[in-house]
């Protein structure tokens, strides 16, 4: 079943790797920084350390841009 | 996992510094917290204050407003705001838009103000001119030309930045890198000159690092224009917020210990290195100028503007 990822114009369905996979590693797998993005699960904020569960819906918001 | 302060299973922030874990209602109270001590430590606000808050509508800005309106609705000060349209197309008027919404939603006085109808170009049209010094320098003076024009319109006491830690560290690591004394001597979280054209600026969120701003403006769902300008990857605050970046990877605290540093030595630099201009008058524009010119009309006139 997976779980769906939302993030700026991505909206789509992604599988489970293993069933500890953290909000961190998927933000180390779509190579982004914990420090420039905040996460939710389910439409609650989160800290990347939470463990994403079977059809979780996971957002994420960037919030620093640089510069 | 459980909130330090209340006990609360729902965490949302861990705090690398300290290890410290908070959920959402603590969080948003530990920010308003911090940023009340600090006006308090600096005496940034008295009462009877009308307050100018320099509004572009990212998550500094609108989170300094709301902060800001508790102390209106507890009428100890009053609130105005201002949002700057630099002319930077596909980026700036999301930011007017959501700034004027605030605005409205709270019921205080806004102006929009625009370097082209002011100076008659827009930072688009500067940054295709071959002789442009590059977009911060002129962002930096013109936005600081029309916030405190502005504020002298609104009558305003006292001009309210939403500078936060990483900002206020970036400038101390800028100022000192490039040897900048004369800019070093003159920051900190009150800025007050001797002409009274320019109004007093104070920077309430300075010891609140960037991401809890950011995590503090989604938790409380405000709107939020969450979007980097297009000149800021050109910059050398960009470069040296990369590497304050990479160093808190292994130190958290470095952040928070440059700033604590510089406070600390703040006055005996303004002592040493503090220069007193005399306030004479711009023989263009006839704003504050030590020289012949002001920094604005200095800018205009190699622009070709005037």
């Amino acid at each position: 079943m997976g779980f769906t990822l939302k993030y700026k114009d991505i909206d789509e369905k992604r599988d489970l790797p293993s069933d500890d996979y953290s909000i961190k590693n998927l933000l180390n797998d779509l190579d982004l920084s914990t420090q420039s993005i905040v996460s939710k699960q389910n439409g609650e904020l989160v800290i990347e350390e939470t463990i994403i569960n079977e059809g979780d819906e996971i957002q994420l918001i960037q919030i620093i841009y640089g510069g | 996992m459980k909130c330090t302060k209340c006990g609360n299973p729902h965490v949302i922030i861990k705090k690398e510094e300290s290890g410290q874990l908070l959920c959402k209602k603590c969080f948003i109270k530990s920010v308003e917290k911090k940023a009340s001590r600090t006006i308090k430590k600096e005496k940034l606000l008295e009462k009877g204050d009308k307050v100018l808050v320099a509004l572009s509508g990212g998550k500094d800005s609108v989170t300094l407003l709301e902060i800001l309106n508790d102390y209106r609705k507890r009428h100890i000060i009053d609130l105005c705001a201002v949002t700057v349209d630099e002319g930077i197309d596909n980026y700036r008027q999301d930011g007017v838009d959501i700034a004027i919404g605030h605005a409205e939603r709270l019921g205080i006085e806004h102006k929009v103000v625009s370097m082209k109808d002011e100076y008659g170009i827009t930072l688009d049209e500067i940054m295709q001119k071959d002789n442009h010094r590059g977009s911060c320098s002129y962002c930096g003076v013109f936005r600081r030309d029309l916030i405190n024009k502005a504020a002298r319109d609104m009558n305003a006491t006292k001009i309210a930045t939403g500078h936060n830690l990483d900002d206020e560290v970036q400038g101390i690591m800028m100022n000192y890198l490039e040897g900048n004394t004369d800019n070093i001597s003159k920051f900190g979280p009150k800025t007050e000159s001797k002409a009274k054209e320019f109004t007093v600026k104070i920077k309430p969120l300075r010891e609140i690092p960037e991401r809890e701003i950011g995590l503090y403006a989604v938790a409380k769902d405000l709107d939020v224009h969450f979007a980097g300008c297009p000149y800021a990857q050109q910059s050398f605050r960009k470069e040296v917020s990369d590497v304050l970046t990479h160093l808190t990877k292994s130190h958290p605290t470095i952040k928070y210990s440059t700033l604590r540093g510089y406070d600390k030595i703040r006055q005996a630099i303004g002592d040493e290195f503090k220069k007193e201009y005399d306030v004479g008058r711009c023989g263009r524009c006839g704003e504050p100028s030590a020289n012949e010119l002001c920094r604005a009309c200095t800018f205009l006139k190699e622009l070709d503007v005037i």
